[in-house]
């Protein structure tokens, strides 16, 4: 690997002074959500830490994800790509393109052999390579050739975590998530739609800080930020719990801000941060602004019945094969009142 | 598809459907049966009023038995109306009806459901430990008696054990609430869970009967 | 032209938080005096209500003083009302807060002048007199 500066050295070069870094390690610890008693720890870390080569691909996507990303705050992405990560190439950001970029992306896979973090937004199309090519390349064939080298792949956004938009019913181009495709290289998912920009850079950041990926559950996901639902961490818990409930959207309940359960909040079984950590760097949630949550960090949130219809909804089937049961039971009734009637004759007669 | 979808999919439809044709059968059938003739003069003309007052009186004890049946009906009527206030008066209960029937009526807060859920299984282990222990009972309780006990009270469980999360994920203890809800289902009408419809089946003729024989109702 | 603010919303409030930090911030004193030591309390990870955070703030009010830092970004150092509580909030360099403590302390570590700077300083300064 390529001996790269250490990031104590670039941030020492551009002028940050002590108290300046030891802010970066302040929030760094805020961003992973570990507990201040960390941050000299932290500070010892990046100091020494050598910057990464990142290669970000992005496939069967709205953007939305890289949208998010060039919104956090801490560390901002510009200051991500120039002081702590090597952002060696991101179709959207980069201002190479056609052969040039690819050449770029080469170059960085071939120095950085082993070393290199792989970040997939968008989902890979396997009905047709065509439905979706970069310089003519195929989705799948960039995916598989870019990690092959790489050192872990990273996820972001429900698209390339689980599937997303594209995968939900009736999946018209065969997408699939990154998972379902990469098999022998470490995956950590970092699903929303879009994900909260803290965690991504979160993510980074741990990368680059310990020089490894955080705990993640069983879908992939860091704990530190999909450990807890958004149910156990809202603060409209207490209405929830004391019964109070908006029943419409825009009538009393809804107005003093109660619990949006009945309208059909996915809250209870959805993971994510977004009550803790909220978005456009604290402001609020879609909770807070009123809106049921979505699930959308869920797989299959677009498959898993209405967005306002509630959790506990059941689903009876049609009316019909209720209809249907109705009759067999008049059906069964009949034949057991005859067998009884014939029973109950055959006692009065002897009788 | 994950558990839970499973349970709150398919599991629950053939519940339903089960529940539905086996309720109806029941009542078809029995309802259809031929009555007994009875030959006796009859004392008064017996109408459904006094089918309905039956069942409404049944539900108190006659003098006599008051006092030696009174541990047993207090521990009963805890049980059932406490299963009826978490049943119906919990707000996503309430939603899951709505979204059946389209009907909403307002909840109670959820400590105090919590509070009525323990004095269910409370009352429901204290009967359960009767039967065990009553040697009158214990000789006349079938598999019937307490299978039927059994998918009551697990339900009421499950469903204490969502807010008390014990280590596992909310959607599986959702999942093996709502299955537990669907044995419920699927064993209601068969058995003496059946009670639940034909109690005023049973009621509703005995008052019939004994109005036409002029025995007290 | 309606605004944002013509949206007829009358929030129950929601003071689940305020009275635990409080709380939180009494034990942390308790320390401090008896044994000296420090605590810092991280409020990026608590669910705030709309409107508590500023309650929080308002509560614990502001003393005799504050300080401003300027490194990537402003940061406002300030001792509360209750002498050995600071509140704490970082910026980055496009004004958007990033972080957001109360540490418990006779002097936050950030404002003291780190080794680091003075020795580098000590360097630029020698170079004054080459």
């Amino acid at each position: 690997m390529k001996n790269t500066p250490t990031v104590g050295e670039i941030l020492q070069a551009k002028g940050v002074s002590r108290r300046g870094f030891l802010k970066y390690c302040a929030t760094t610890a805020s961003l992973l959500a570990l507990p201040p008693a960390m941050i000299p720890r932290i500070a010892e870390a990046i100091e020494s830490a050598r910057r990464p080569s990142v290669i970000w691909l992005s496939f069967q996507e709205c953007t939305g994800c890289t949208e998010s990303l060039t919104r956090s705050a801490a560390p901002t992405v510009e200051g991500l790509i120039f002081d702590a990560i090597s952002l060696d190439y991101h179709h959207t950001l980069q201002a190479a393109s056609g052969d040039q970029a690819e050449a770029a992306r080469h170059a960085a896979m071939e120095e950085n052999e082993g070393g290199y973090l792989v970040l997939v937004d968008g989902s890979i199309p396997m009905g047709n390579p065509g439905f979706s090519t970069i310089a003519g390349i195929s989705n799948y064939d960039m995916l598989m050739e870019t990690v092959a080298g790489a050192a872990a792949v990273v996820s972001i956004g429900t698209c390339a975590a689980f599937g997303g938009i594209p995968g939900a019913n009736p999946n018209p181009t065969g997408a699939v998530s990154v998972g379902d495709l990469v098999k022998d290289k470490p995956i950590i998912n970092v699903p929303g739609c879009p994900p909260i920009p803290m965690v991504m850079t979160a993510v980074l950041t741990q990368f680059l800080t310990f020089g490894q990926l955080p705990e993640v559950d069983k879908y992939g996901r860091p704990l530190a930020f999909f450990g807890q639902t958004i149910h156990d961490r809202c603060y409209r818990r207490p209405f929830y719990e004391q019964g109070k409930f908006a029943n419409t959207f825009d009538d009393e309940g809804a107005k003093a801000g109660w619990c949006l359960y009945k309208l059909g909040c996915k809250g209870p079984t959805t993971y994510n941060a977004c009550a803790t950590v909220k978005w456009n760097q604290g402001t609020s949630f879609p909770i807070e602004s009123g809106h049921p949550c979505l699930g959308c960090s869920e797989p299959d949130f677009w498959d898993k019945g209405g967005f306002y219809e509630p959790l506990s909804t059941g689903k009876f089937g049609s009316g019909e094969k209720v209809a249907g049961a109705a009759a067999a039971g008049v059906a069964l009734g009949v034949a057991a009142a005859a067998a009884g009637r014939r029973h109950q004759a055959k006692f009065t007669k002897e009788g | 598809m994950d558990l839970l979808d499973f349970a709150r999919g398919p599991a629950l439809q053939w519940a339903a459907y089960i529940l539905v044709a086996g309720t109806i059968w029941r009542i078809v059938g029995i309802i259809l049966l031929k009555e007994k003739p009875d030959y006796s003069e009859p004392r008064k003309r017996a109408g459904y009023g006094a089918a309905l007052k039956v069942i409404w009186t049944r539900a108190f004890t006659a003098e006599p038995f008051a006092k030696a049946t009174l541990y047993p009906k207090m521990m009963a009527y805890v049980m059932h109306i406490g299963l009826f206030a978490v049943i119906f008066l919990f707000t996503p209960h309430i939603v899951f009806f709505e979204g059946w029937t389209g009907l909403d009526w307002p909840g109670l807060p959820n400590s105090v459901i919590f509070f009525l859920g323990v004095a269910t299984v409370v009352s429901a282990v204290a009967l359960l430990v009767r039967r065990l222990t009553n040697p009158v009972l214990k000789l006349i309780s079938n598999f019937d008696d307490y299978f039927s006990w059994f998918v009551s009270t697990l339900p009421v469980v499950t469903g204490l054990l969502i807010p008390v999360r014990v280590g596992l994920r909310y959607e599986d203890l959702l999942a093996i609430h709502i299955l537990s809800v669907a044995l419920l289902l699927i064993w209601l009408p068969f058995g003496k869970l059946g009670h639940t419809f034909l109690v005023f089946v049973t009621r509703g003729t005995t008052g019939m009967v004994f109005e036409r024989r002029g025995a007290k109702t | 032209m309606t605004s944002i603010d013509n949206i007829g919303v009358q929030v129950e409030a929601v003071h689940g938080n305020v009275r635990p930090i409080l709380n939180e911030v009494l034990h942390a004193l308790d320390k401090l005096i008896d044994t000296n030591e420090s605590t810092v309390i991280d409020l990026a990870g608590l669910p705030f209500a709309p409107g508590e955070l500023d309650e929080l703030e308002e509560t614990l009010g502001q003393g005799e003083l504050s300080a401003q830092l300027d490194a990537l970004g402003a940061s406002r150092i300030q001792e509360t009302h209750y002498p050995g509580v600071w509140w704490i909030e970082h910026r980055n360099a496009h004004d958007e807060v990033v972080g957001r403590y109360l540490e418990i302390t006779r002097i936050p570590e950030i404002l003291s002048s780190q080794d680091a700077d003075i020795c580098a300083g000590r360097a630029r300064l020698g170079e004054q007199f080459e």
